[in-house]
């Protein structure tokens, strides 16, 4: 970066990257020991659902090697249709890991594959931070970017997703988006094809990891595509987009679960459109260069209609004949948010699939979220064709953020960048030739009164090194308006500043602690008696169960939430898991579920199901089980099975989910409130309250005494949370009796004539065969 | 057990109490040495040796068998008796765990087994040869509770059978013998009645019984209500770690099955819960550690195991384990169970030759059972002349080389493996090594190496300037 070679600058250029390591360093290591809050607490471990498939398939990699992997198929998921583990897996966060865990084998250091994995996304979070400061100092200063670098090691929206044991595609993927960006706004400065290619090359690391990738092949050609509206067209554009998008394309078809998506689905189709109209431009500047001018207006005309009129017949074409896949599902439901709910219920069933509300927004960025608008504000203000990147970046993430709980995540990065430039240029008019201010207010956040020293120090050498030349004199034109301010007010104003930093850094980790810190497997709760902290560890005991005392080739059904920590875990086949590839499958398991027990038994043995897992939760009042979770099964089941399954039969008439004894009765005796509340009627919870309270729904179960004559409970955990049935074999059970009246057969009108004499009866015209002689007939 | 017949026995040359393999005595080998010395036979079954009197108390309160024979022999012609011969059917053989013969004063007498005609001998040698001579002959056995029935359901109570002899099986008369049998419970379904017997609460007392044949073979079958937990350690993986940093890590990785009445039918946790009982569900044991453990970590391959409490007393550590669910009949769990320990206790040394003193095994739990066990001592790089002697013999395996944190060469691992082990065979293994004291500086020599390396590559590089063009220096 500092590239200053005169004998003045190197002095403080050295203080000045001195100053810009440790700044980084100590952002590394505040997000580092942020996120690690839940090794603390609980233990080096693998958290909720995801990163156990992540972990199962790194493991497996680390010991089978590479290729096995690739060509892994899994017959222990989606029983009986495997799932191609290596094709449909983006495998680039099991190859970060894996190349760590060989590299420090291969130097005698005998980490376990477990803690590289839990400890990928809290150092990952270190590099993030400095590809934002890079980033942030391509777009306007090193001073922003010290601020975004310290904000985006600690804001709690990418903390939710990378924290220690949160092993996920996700934090990984904010370090290759953050700097993919960076290369590419780099390229778009200095036109160079090298840095174009090292944007395709990080963009193959980002494809290769998380399915976000799309995000990028959408927002560079929008930024392109924008640049060219504003006129901006250049030979750097041309090149540095060329260049990345040929390569990129290349480089991403590489990964097998992406395979020839990049030339055949509509996602991608932008690029290669603005590929082709940027090609088309060029060739046009170069005729205008060579043409005379009516000419060329005439050529303009037609050529650009006719053009354009191929382009577009010729997409159409191709998605009608299928050439082009259209848009997916989950692409749809990013525009219409209801389209979701009526379409694909499994999407919309996944909480991290709901709309944002605000306060998720003020909870996960906090004072970034109202000083973000500033950043985009000062960057529109001094334009120039990276700032444009940003303020689109920050724009489409508004709304992507907007739409999905889960896309807050690509969302956090540009509020950071944005609110770290905010933040610079604020202190920048305020603490000019006020030096007295900063040691007043350097009680607080640390790291944050550095970031304001620097900013300081750094600003005269390298503020310029971000902004077009003709908008600078504006710029600091504009900052010299400013220095009129009082010192009293400006040490106020400063001293505010600081305050709110502090805050959002002490609204960071209480969010980070109590939010984002559970590992979702081990279930802690504080005892309100005495204090004392208790743990609920039943799913590790249920699946650690499974895994020692059941076959190695039993097949368990569970609810698809299960999947994938059965098959982590107990490491014993199921028949759906998170990765919902196949709706039927898992509306399948839905109806058998929803269904009596006499109709599940049909399924689940045409399923070769030996074993179903439930969570219960009402012995604990744990609310996130199975029967809360139920009316979406019955919802996917209804949409594969509408003749068996109607969600409106498990309401009562008032339209009520009820499971006391006023639930409707297709509820009350269907699999999954038998499995609940099996033998739960003659539990009472304490003296005083009656048997059979659930905690959860806070009432009394409505069907108590009942047997289960086609499952036989296996195992229950000691808080209930998970009951696993064994699934009967047909000679273990009797069929169920039949009513006296049904087991004889009524007689029917026919009377049989021979009744008193024992006559042969023949048959009329019959061809006689005489044994050993040819019929002659014939 | 049935039909033994008294052949001609066979000499040998003395063995070492071999527990791994019996394999290694075979017949044949002796048939081969028979016509070389058989002076022998009149030395081995001295007809005039007579045991005068036996007094056997057999313990089948938990699911060992623990078998004690209090023998008082004499020599009926007055002359000294030098060996005494102790048999053990071969069908019995593969459950004896451990036995052993003491004298009067608690004294280990030495004994050499040899295989004749399907019988295990084995042979007590007395250092001093009197006319009458008293010793206690223990013997340990595994296994041979069997449940019955085989499966009972969860609330169903758990019922053995003990079979085996009522008598001392001796090639020696026997003058007089009593039997007491120490059971887990007064409930009694059957045993055998050979009179006099005197059954009281959960003790039997047989005899006496006065002059017994040489070989009598009187069955002795017992059926009765043993609730003790019969789990089994199917495999025991102990890792020994010594660094001369002044720790000792230890580490077991530890496979276990409830080997009781299997669980019929289903488990409930709703009856499990009402009943607090434990009945024959095995819901925690105790782990008993050497007083100077610390990090004690008890965990399985889904990470750390909650519930554990561990207690402190002044000569040793007492941990209790709940494995992660009760364990019934046929069920398996597995978990990981390490500690460290101050080497000063375990490591002695004089210059440079060390002597590793430790336990072979470790308690697991009481009347513990292991099938089998694999021990490996690591030592720290760069030891030499390594010189091992076990208190029993186990199985030697080849050394292997182990690499952990900045090793170079590797470290030696020396492995053993015994089976059927029981608490009975907790002792101490002594392990000779050279080792020389500059060599432990090697590592931290290595560290600042690399770092010096990766500085000084840094400082040179930095101070190159490898660009091609340097048209826009004086821009920035």
């Amino acid at each position: 970066m500092n590239q200053s070679s005169s004998g003045i600058w190197r002095k403080s250029a050295g203080y000045s990257s001195l100053i810009t390591f440790s700044i980084l360093l100590i952002a590394w290591l505040a997000g580092f020991s942020s996120r690690l809050f839940a090794v603390i607490r609980f233990e080096s471990i693998i958290h909720e659902f995801d990163p156990w498939f992540n972990y199962r398939s790194t493991a497996f990699m680390v010991q089978h090697g590479f290729y096995k992997f690739l060509n892994w198929f899994d017959e222990r998921a989606w029983y009986p249709l495997g799932r191609i583990v290596g094709g449909t897996v983006y495998p680039g966060l099991m190859i970060t890991s894996g190349t760590i865990h060989y590299i420090l084998h291969s130097l005698n250091i005998p980490i376990h594959i477990r803690d590289i994995c839990v400890f990928l996304a809290p150092v990952f979070s270190g590099l993030t931070s400095i590809s934002t400061y890079l980033l942030t100092s391509e777009l306007w200063s090193r001073g922003a970017g010290l601020f975004a670098a310290s904000f985006i090691a600690i804001v709690p929206g990418y903390i939710s997703r990378s924290v220690a044991g949160s092993y996920d595609n996700e934090g990984i993927a904010i370090f290759a988006l953050q700097f993919t960006y960076f290369l590419w706004v780099r390229s778009i400065k200095t036109g160079s094809m090298f840095w174009s290619a090292a944007t395709a090359l990080s963009y193959f690391y980002m494809v290769s990891a998380w399915g976000g990738y799309v995000f990028i092949i959408n927002l560079i050609p929008l930024h392109v595509f924008v640049l060219l509206i504003m006129g901006r067209y250049s030979q750097r554009l041309l090149t540095s987009y060329s260049t990345f998008y040929i390569l990129g394309l290349l480089f991403s078809m590489q990964i097998p679960f992406v395979g020839f998506q990049p030339i055949r689905t509509s996602e991608h189709m932008a690029a290669l459109g603005i590929f082709v109209l940027l090609l088309f431009i060029a060739i046009l500047r170069h005729l205008q260069s060579v043409l005379s001018r009516s000419d060329f207006r005439k050529f303009y005309l037609f050529g650009g209609m006719f053009a354009a009129l191929i382009v577009f017949l010729g997409v159409v074409f191709l998605t009608i004949f299928g050439v082009i896949a259209p848009w997916s599902g989950r692409f749809y439901s990013l525009w219409d948010t209801g389209y979701a709910k009526i379409h694909i219920p499994i999407i919309a069933s996944v909480s991290e699939h709901q709309p944002t509300t605000w306060f998720s927004f003020f909870f996960d960025l906090h004072i970034l979220v109202c000083t973000f608008p500033v950043g985009i504000w000062y960057c529109i203000k001094s334009v120039n064709d990276e700032r444009i990147f940003v303020v689109l970046y920050a724009i489409s993430a508004v709304y992507f953020a907007g739409v999905m709980v889960r896309l807050m995540l690509t969302l956090t990065p540009v509020v950071c960048i944005l609110a770290g430039i905010a933040f610079s240029t604020l202190l920048e008019v305020f603490l000019k030739e006020d030096y007295s201010s900063r040691i007043v207010g350097k009680g607080g956040n640390i790291a944050n009164t550095e970031i304001a020293e620097d900013n300081h120090v750094d600003k005269k050498n390298l503020y310029d090194k971000a902004g077009k030349i003709k908008f600078r004199p504006k710029h600091d034109a504009q900052l010299e308006t400013h220095c009129g301010i009082g010192s009293n007010l400006k040490s106020v104003i400063i001293l505010a500043i600081l305050m709110i930093l502090m805050m959002f850094a002490v609204h960071c980790t209480w969010v980070t602690s109590n939010a984002y810190s559970s590992p979702s497997i081990v279930l802690a709760f504080h005892n309100n008696q005495d204090g004392s902290r208790n743990i609920l560890d039943d799913f590790r005991e249920a699946y650690y169960w499974l895994s020692q005392n059941t076959p190695d080739s039993a097949r368990i059904m569970s609810w698809w939430d299960y999947g994938y920590q059965i098959a982590g875990m107990a490491n014993r086949t199921t028949l759906v898991d998170n990765n919902t590839w196949n709706n039927s499958h898992i509306a399948l398991v839905g109806k058998a579920m929803s269904s009596t027990e006499e109709k599940s038994y049909e399924i689940m043995s045409s399923l070769d199901v030996d074993y179903v897992l439930i969570i219960f939760g009402g012995v604990i009042g744990y609310s996130g089980d199975d029967i809360n979770k139920f009316l979406w099964m019955v919802r996917i089941a209804e949409g594969e099975h509408p003749k068996d399954i109607k969600e409106s039969d498990y309401f009562t008439d008032r339209g009520e989910f009820r499971i006391d004894s006023e639930g409707a009765p297709t509820l009350l005796n269907c699999l999954m409130y038998k499995l609940s509340y099996y033998r739960f009627g003659e539990l009472k919870l304490d003296y005083r309250g009656p048997a059979g309270y659930d905690r959860t729904r806070n009432a009394i179960i409505g069907n108590k005494d009942f047997e289960l004559s086609y499952l036989e409970e296996a195992y229950t955990t000691e808080h209930w949370l998970v009951r696993i049935y064994r699934v009967k074999k047909p000679s273990e059970f009797n069929r169920p009796s039949l009513k006296l009246g049904e087991r004889t057969l009524s007689p029917t009108n026919y009377i049989p004539r021979k009744n008193s004499k024992r006559r042969k009866g023949y048959i009329k015209g019959r061809p006689t065969v005489i044994k050993g002689k040819r019929n002659n007939s014939q | 057990m049935n039909s033994i017949t008294c052949s001609p026995p066979l000499p040998c040359v003395p063995l070492p109490f071999v527990i791994l393999n019996i394999s290694n005595i075979s017949y044949r080998n002796f048939s081969g040495a028979l016509p070389t010395c058989p002076k022998e036979k009149n030395e081995n079954y001295p007809a005039k040796i007579v045991n005068k009197n036996v007094e056997r108390s057999l313990d089948i309160s938990t699911q060992l068998i623990k078998d004690l024979f209090k023998i008082t022999a004499t020599n009926s012609d007055g002359l000294p008796i030098s060996v005494y011969t102790f048999i053990v059917p071969a069908a019995e053989r593969k459950n004896l765990a451990f036995i052993s013969a003491r004298d009067e004063n608690k004294k280990e007498l030495k004994y050499t087994e040899r295989l004749v005609d399907g019988n295990h001998q084995f042979i007590i040698a007395f250092p001093k040869s009197v006319s009458t001579e008293v010793f206690i002959i223990e013997a340990i056995y595994t296994k041979r509770l069997i449940p019955h029935p085989m499966e009972i359901p969860q609330s169903g109570k758990q019922l053995v059978r003990y079979e085996g002899n009522l008598y001392l099986f001796s090639p020696y008369e026997t003058a007089s013998q009593k039997v007491n049998v120490l059971l887990s419970s007064s409930n009694i379904l059957s045993h055998t009645q050979v009179k006099p017997y005197n059954v009281a609460s959960n003790k039997i007392k047989y005899g006496p019984y006065e002059n017994i044949a040489a070989f009598t073979n009187q069955s002795l079958i017992i059926h009765y209500e043993n609730e003790r937990p019969f789990l089994t350690t199917t495999r025991l993986e102990r890792v020994i770690e010594v660094s001369h940093w002044g720790n000792i890590a230890v580490k077991e990785n530890i496979f276990m099955t409830h080997t009781g009445a299997l669980l019929k039918g289903s488990f409930s946790r709703y009856e499990f819960q009402k009943d607090s009982r434990s009945g024959h569900a095995i819901k925690s044991y105790k782990t008993i550690l050497p007083s100077s453990a610390s990090d004690v970590y008890y965990r399985d391959t889904n990470g750390n195991i909650s519930t554990s409490n561990m207690k402190i007393f002044r000569d040793y550590v007492e941990l209790e384990l709940r494995p992660r669910f009760p364990l019934f009949g046929g069920w398996k769990t597995q978990y990981t169970l390490g500690y460290n320990m101050p080497s000063f206790e375990y490591l002695y040394n004089s210059g440079d030759k060390y002597l590793l003193k430790m336990r072979l095994i470790d308690h697991i739990y009481n009347d513990m059972v292991i099938d089998e066990a694999e021990i490996k001592i690591i030592l720290p790089e760069g030891v030499s002349n390594i010189e091992l002697t076990t208190p029993y013999t186990v199985k030697r395996g080849p050394n292997e080389l182990h690499y952990t944190y900045l090793d170079t060469v590797g470290r030696p691992v020396i492995t053993l493996s015994c089976k059927n082990l029981v608490e009975n065979h907790i002792a101490n293994f002594n392990l000779k090594y050279t080792f020389s004291k500059i060599t432990l500086l090697q590592e931290p020599l290595l560290v600042v190496a690399f770092f010096f390396i990766i500085f000084f590559i840094a400082i040179i590089s930095l101070r190159l300037d490898f660009s091609i063009n340097t048209t826009h220096s004086h821009k920035d």
